[in-house]
C-alpha cells in the first residue's frame, strides 16, 4: 500500500482551545490574516437547559485528498499529490500565485500567501518531522484530539485508530465536491455542512487537463522549469488512480 | 536512559494516555537526533544557535500561573517555536495557545525596554528614559526615605504568580514591611479558606479518575487548570459524566452532559439540596462518615428545610432534576467529587458558598481516594528563609489586619489594603513596589485604585509590558520574559499526575536593557545594608532548595522537569485531619469562635436597586483559553484571535431595551462605566451579562488593547468576601444602554 500521511481527529475530545491554530502560525510563520489550520463550531442557537453534549468543535486543516481539486486547478504543476507520502504539496518555486486552487479547495485550506505571493496550506510541518518531531498542531493539542501518521502503516497510531474505529469513521465532505480526503472523525464529528463547491476555472481545468505545454508557454515560464513540470504531472498521472487505502476506513458519512 | 527522547519514549508513563504513540512515525523508527530534544546547557546552547544550527532550552511557561514545561527552540539567536516538553505530565505535554503565543511576547514590539522616569502628571503617559544607575539610586533613596518618614511598613509590595516573585517577598521581609499583597486575594482564596476549614488543607481534585463531577463557578474548558482540563476529556471518554452549573452556556458547558443555566449567586442552595438528598435518603458511607467526620447531626438538622423543592425556587433547576443528581453523585462515589474551582472571588459569601462544596464532598466520601479529593504531597523543594532584622518603630501588623475575621496573613486583602492607603489607617504606606502584577486592570473599582495611587509618594513597577499599573507608576523598570530568564525552582502539584519540580534556563539572553527583578533587589539590597540577604547567585539559591534531592539538578538538566514519586492516595490512612477535631469539619467550630456560621446559611443573592431594574443586569467575567487577563490580551498573535472584549446578553433582553448586535453600548454601574461591542446570545441568562477580563487598557504602551473594550475593573463594584477579604466580583448589577455616536 502506498504511504498516506494522514490525520485521525477525536472531535469529541477538542476544547477549542486553538493551541493548535497558534501553534502552526508559529511553526510556519503564517501571516496575519491568515491560517493554515482551523475549528469550526458548531452553531448552538438556542442551549436547552439540562441537555448535554450540546456543542462540537471540529479540528481541520488541508485534508491531502486522494482527488485533490486544487491539483486539478494548478494550471503550473507547483499544486502536485506526492505519492512518496501522499500528501498535497506546493512547490513554491514553480507557484505562479494565480490563486486558481484557492476556491478549488471545498474546505477553504488554502490562502494566498501575501509576502511570497503564492498560494500556502497545511504541509504537515515537513521540517518539523525531519527532526522526529510531530506536526506543530499534534504536538501541543492539550487533550491529543489530532492524531497523525501513514495510515499506510499498520503499526501508525492513526493506522490503528482507524481499524479499531472501523464502521464509525467519517469524513467531512460535500456530495458534489467528493475530493475524498484523507482527513478521518472518529464517529460524530460537527459541523457538516460548511464545506463549500469546489470551484475551478474551466479554462485552467482544460488547460491543465490538455494542453499543458501550451500553459507554460502562456506564462513564459524557463525551459527546465516546463520540463520539471510535466515530469511531474506525468508522475502523478501514472501514480494516480486507486483512491482508497484498503479496508477499514471506507465508511464514510457525507455531510 | 540518559537521552532523554528516550526516557521521553520510555519512561513517561501518563496513566491511562499515551502521547508519544500519537504518531505512527514514532514507532516506525523515524529517530529523532537527540539533539532537537535534549536541552543543552545555556553557553552550549548559545554558542549552537550562533552556529546556525537549532538548539533546544528547557524552561517553563509563564503565560498563565500553570508552569507548564516547555523547549524553546533556538535558532541564529531567536526562539522560533516553543514545544511542550513530553515529559512534563502535569500538562499532558501540551502547549496551549497562550504558552504557543510566547514567541509573540517575546518579541512584541511593545514591550519595556529601558528604565523609564515619570515626567508629567501620574498616568499621562510622559516619560523620560533614565540609566539604570539612576533607576536604582532612585529606587533605594525612595525606600530609604519612606522607611524613615512612614516606618517599614510604609512600603507595599505586590508581585503576580511569577518564579522570581518569591524575591520580592523576601525583599519586603528584610526590608521590614508587612505589607505584601499577591494576585492571590484577587483570585483564589476564598475557595482555599473554604477548603482548609473543612479538610485541614487545600486539596487537589483527581478529575481523571472520577467518575462523576460537578463543576459550578468554574469554567474548566476555557480557564484551562493542569491537568484538570485535559483530564475531564479523558476521563469522559471513559464514560465519566460531568454536570455543568452555569448562568453562560460556556464551552464546558457546552461539551457537558448536563448544562443548568443556574441563578448566579445560587451555587450554595444548589449543594445544600444535595445534602439534603444524600442524607435524609442515607446515600453516603455511614461508618466513613462517622469516622472522618465531624458534624453530622448538625448538618443534618441545618439541611433539612433545605430541600430539593426550596432550592428548585433559588438556582431555577427543576427539584426533581436536584435530587436526581444527587442520587447519580452518590452512587458514583467515592469515584465523584464537586469540583473545588479556582477562582472564587465571585460573592461577598463566596466562602461559605465553597464550603458548601467541600461539605458535598466530604459526605461523598472521597477524601484521598482514586476518583475523589487529593491530599498535597511534599516534592521536597526547601524554602530558603532570610533571617530578617528587627525594626523596633514598626506598627505590630498588616496594614488590612483585622478587618475580616479570616484572612490569609501571607496574601492579604488587596481590597481591603486599598482602602487603608487610601483612608490613611490605621498608619500611612505612602510606597508601592510592583512586580508583574497588574490591579488597574485585575482589581475591581479601578477609581479606587487611581485613588490608592493618588495617596503613594512613590510606585515602582518592574514588567515586562507598560501594563496600566505601569501607567499610573513613576519609575517603570524593564523585566526580561521568562523566556530569558535563569529562575529559581519551582514545585508544582498536579491532582494525581505528578508532584514535579520546575526551573528556567535563558533560551535567549535578556533584551534591550531588561534585567531581572532579583538582580534588581540583590543590587537595592546592597544599597540599604541588606545585602547579606541577597548574597547568593540564581544557582547557589536553587542548590539550598534542592538540597534534600539528590540528583535533582541533573535530573532537570536532562528532561527539564524532577519528579519525586510519592504516595497519591491513602496519606490520610493513619493520620488526623488538621482541623480542631481532627475530622473533616462539617460543622466548624473554629468558626463559631470567629463569629461566623459554622454551617453554610443560605442568603439569597441581592436584586437590582429598584429604580434601575428593568435595564440592570448582573455582570458576571470570565476569560477563555486565549485570556490570562491582561497580560495577555496585548499578545499580536492571541490578539489576532481574541480583538476585543464583547457584552453578551440575551436576545429577550437585548430586544426589551432595543439593542442591536454588534452595536456599542455603554456599561454603567454605580462606580463606574465604559463602552464595548454588544454580542446578543442565547448563550446566557436574561437577568446576566458577561465579558471577558484583560481588555480596555489605560495605558498607550499597550497598541492593541489601549481603549479597546471594556475594562472590567472599570465598572465593577470593589466588593470583598466577609470572611477572608478576597474581591467579590459577581456582586456589581450594570445597566446597559446604546452609546452615543457611532461604534
Amino acid at each position: 500500500m502506498k504511504p498516506q500521511l494522514a490525520m485521525v481527529i477525536d472531535s469529541a475530545k477538542c476544547m477549542d482551545c486553538k493551541g493548535c491554530m497558534v501553534a502552526c502560525k508559529v511553526a510556519n510563520e503564517v501571516p496575519g490574516g491568515h491560517f493554515r489550520n482551523w475549528i469550526k463550531v458548531k452553531e448552538v442557537a438556542e442551549p436547552r437547559p439540562g441537555r448535554g453534549r450540546q456543542g462540537h468543535f471540529q479540528p481541520g486543516a488541508c485534508m491531502h485528498c486522494d482527488k485533490p481539486m486544487c491539483v486539478d486547478a494548478c494550471p503550473t504543476g507547483a499544486t502536485f499529490k506526492d505519492p512518496k507520502d501522499g500528501t498535497v504539496k506546493i512547490d513554491r518555486a514553480l507557484c505562479i500565485g494565480c490563486g486558481n486552487c484557492i476556491p478549488a479547495c471545498p474546505y477553504g485550506a488554502r490562502y494566498r500567501h501575501p509576502v511570497l505571493k503564492v498560494a500556502d496550506k497545511c504541509d504537515y510541518c515537513p521540517e518539523r518531522r525531519e527532526r522526529g518531531l510531530l506536526p506543530a498542531c499534534v504536538d501541543t493539542c492539550p487533550t491529543k484530539a489530532r492524531v497523525f501518521g501513514d495510515i499506510a502503516d499498520p503499526d501508525s497510531e492513526a493506522a490503528r485508530l482507524l481499524a479499531a474505529n472501523q464502521g464509525r469513521i467519517a469524513r467531512v465532505v460535500r456530495a458534489d465536491s467528493d475530493t475524498k480526503p484523507n482527513m478521518f472523525y472518529l464517529a460524530d464529528t460537527a459541523p457538516a455542512d460548511w464545506p463549500h463547491k469546489a470551484s475551478i476555472t474551466p479554462p485552467m481545468l482544460a488547460l491543465t487537463k490538455w494542453a499543458l505545454p501550451g500553459v507554460s508557454a502562456l506564462i513564459g515560464l524557463a525551459a527546465a522549469g516546463v520540463a520539471a513540470m510535466a515530469a511531474r504531472r506525468f508522475l502523478i498521472e501514472r501514480d494516480g488512480g486507486g483512491s482508497g487505502h484498503g479496508p477499514g476506513h471506507g465508511t464514510e458519512k457525507e455531510g | 536512559m540518559s537521552d532523554p527522547m528516550n526516557s521521553a519514549r520510555q519512561g513517561f508513563d501518563p496513566g491511562r494516555r499515551n502521547f508519544l504513540k500519537a504518531a505512527g512515525l514514532l514507532g516506525a523508527g523515524a529517530a529523532a537526533s537527540p539533539r532537537v530534544l535534549r536541552a543543552l546547557a545555556p553557553a552550549e546552547a548559545q554558542a549552537a544557535s550562533v552556529r546556525g544550527e537549532e538548539s533546544s532550552v528547557f524552561s517553563a511557561c509563564d503565560m498563565c500561573f500553570n508552569r507548564c514545561g516547555l523547549i524553546a527552540r533556538v535558532r541564529g539567536g531567536r526562539v522560533t517555536k516553543l514545544d511542550p516538553n513530553p515529559l512534563f505530565t502535569k500538562s499532558r505535554g501540551m502547549l496551549c495557545a497562550r504558552g504557543q503565543a510566547g514567541v509573540a511576547q517575546l518579541y512584541d514590539s511593545d514591550r519595556l525596554k529601558t528604565p523609564l522616569l515619570r515626567q508629567g502628571a501620574r498616568g499621562e503617559g510622559k516619560w523620560k528614559r533614565i540609566s539604570w544607575d539612576e533607576a536604582i539610586a532612585l529606587l533605594s533613596a525612595k525606600l530609604e526615605e519612606i522607611g524613615k518618614k512612614y516606618t517599614r511598613c510604609g512600603m507595599l509590595f505586590s508581585a503576580g504568580a511569577d518564579m522570581q516573585s518569591a524575591f520580592v517577598n523576601r525583599f519586603a521581609e528584610v526590608y521590614g514591611s508587612f505589607n505584601v499583597t499577591s494576585h492571590e486575594s484577587l483570585c483564589l482564596i476564598s475557595g482555599n479558606r473554604a477548603f482548609l476549614d473543612t479538610f485541614g488543607e487545600v486539596p487537589f481534585a483527581d478529575v481523571l479518575n472520577s467518575r462523576y463531577v460537578i463543576m459550578a463557578g468554574a469554567n474548566r474548558f476555557e480557564a484551562l487548570v493542569t491537568p484538570d482540563s485535559m483530564d475531564m476529556v479523558e476521563a469522559m471518554k471513559g464514560g465519566a459524566k460531568l454536570v455543568v452549573l452555569d448562568p453562560r452556556f460556556t464551552k464546558t458547558a457546552a461539551m457537558a452532559d448536563e448544562w443548568w443555566p443556574i441563578r448566579p449567586g445560587t451555587d450554595m442552595a444548589f449543594m445544600l439540596a444535595l445534602c439534603n438528598v444524600i442524607i435524609n435518603e442515607k446515600l453516603y458511607d455511614e461508618r466513613w462518615v462517622a469516622e472522618k467526620t465531624f458534624g453530622l447531626p448538625e448538618l443534618h438538622e441545618h439541611v433539612s428545610a433545605y430541600t430539593p423543592e426550596w432550592a428548585a425556587q433559588e438556582t431555577g433547576i427543576p427539584g426533581p432534576e436536584i435530587a436526581r443528581i444527587a442520587r447519580e453523585l452518590a452512587a458514583a462515589a467515592p469515584a465523584s467529587l464537586v469540583y473545588p474551582g479556582r477562582r472564587t472571588s465571585d460573592y461577598e459569601n463566596s466562602t461559605q458558598i465553597r464550603r458548601s462544596f467541600a461539605i458535598v464532598n466530604a459526605l461523598l466520601g472521597n477524601w484521598d481516594k482514586p476518583g475523589g479529593l487529593l491530599a498535597a504531597r511534599q516534592v521536597g523543594v526547601k524554602p530558603v528563609p532570610a533571617d530578617a532584622p528587627w525594626y523596633d518603630d514598626n506598627p505590630e501588623t498588616r496594614v488590612d489586619a483585622h478587618l475580616v475575621p479570616l484572612m490569609f496573613e501571607e496574601e492579604g486583602s488587596f481590597v481591603l489594603t486599598r482602602e487603608a492607603v487610601i483612608t490613611g489607617e490605621p498608619y500611612p504606606v505612602k510606597g508601592w513596589f510592583v512586580y508583574k502584577t497588574n490591579p488597574m486592570q485585575t482589581a475591581p473599582d479601578r477609581t479606587r485604585t487611581l485613588e490608592m495611587v493618588k495617596a503613594m509618594e512613590f510606585v515602582c513597577v518592574v514588567d515586562i509590558q507598560m501594563s496600566d499599573t505601569a501607567w499610573m507608576a513613576d519609575l517603570v523598570l524593564p523585566a526580561p520574559s521568562y523566556l530569558e530568564r535563569k529562575d529559581p525552582c519551582q514545585a508544582l502539584q498536579g491532582s494525581s499526575a505528578c508532584a514535579c519540580v520546575v526551573t528556567r534556563e535563558p533560551a535567549v539572553p535578556a533584551m534591550f536593557e531588561s534585567r531581572p527583578v532579583f538582580d534588581v533587589l540583590k543590587e537595592v539590597a546592597g544599597r540599604l545594608d541588606l545585602a547579606e540577604h541577597f548574597d547568593f547567585t540564581i544557582e547557589e539559591y536553587r542548590a539550598k532548595q534542592l538540597a534534600a534531592l539528590n540528583g535533582a539538578a541533573d535530573v532537570l538538566a536532562r528532561d527539564g522537569v524532577y519528579y519525586n514519586p510519592s504516595k497519591v492516595y491513602g496519606i490520610y490512612d493513619n493520620m488526623g485531619y488538621k482541623t480542631k477535631s481532627a475530622k473533616i469539619e462539617l460543622y466548624n467550630q473554629r468558626y463559631i469562635t470567629a463569629g461566623l456560621d459554622p454551617l453554610p446559611v443560605y442568603a439569597p443573592p441581592k436584586s437590582p436597586p429598584k429604580e434601575i431594574a428593568d435595564s440592570a443586569f448582573r455582570m458576571v467575567v470570565g476569560r477563555s483559553a486565549l485570556v490570562t487577563q491582561s497580560s495577555s490580551t496585548n499578545n499580536a498573535l492571541l490578539h489576532e484571535l481574541v480583538p476585543t472584549n464583547t457584552l453578551w446578553m440575551h436576545p429577550a433582553a437585548a430586544a426589551r431595551l432595543g439593542l442591536k448586535d454588534g452595536e456599542m453600548v455603554r456599561v454603567k454601574s454605580p462606580v463606574g462605566e465604559g463602552t464595548q461591542k454588544l454580542h446578543v446570545t442565547a448563550h446566557i441568562r436574561e437577568d446576566t451579562v458577561y465579558t471577558e477580563t484583560g481588555f480596555g487598557a489605560l495605558s498607550k504602551g499597550l497598541s492593541r488593547i489601549n481603549g479597546n473594550g471594556l475594562c472590567i475593573a472599570a465598572v465593577l463594584e470593589g466588593k470583598y468576601d466577609s470572611v477572608t477579604g478576597n474581591a467579590a466580583m459577581h456582586e456589581t448589577f450594570v445597566s446597559v444602554t446604546k452609546a452615543g455616536g457611532a461604534a
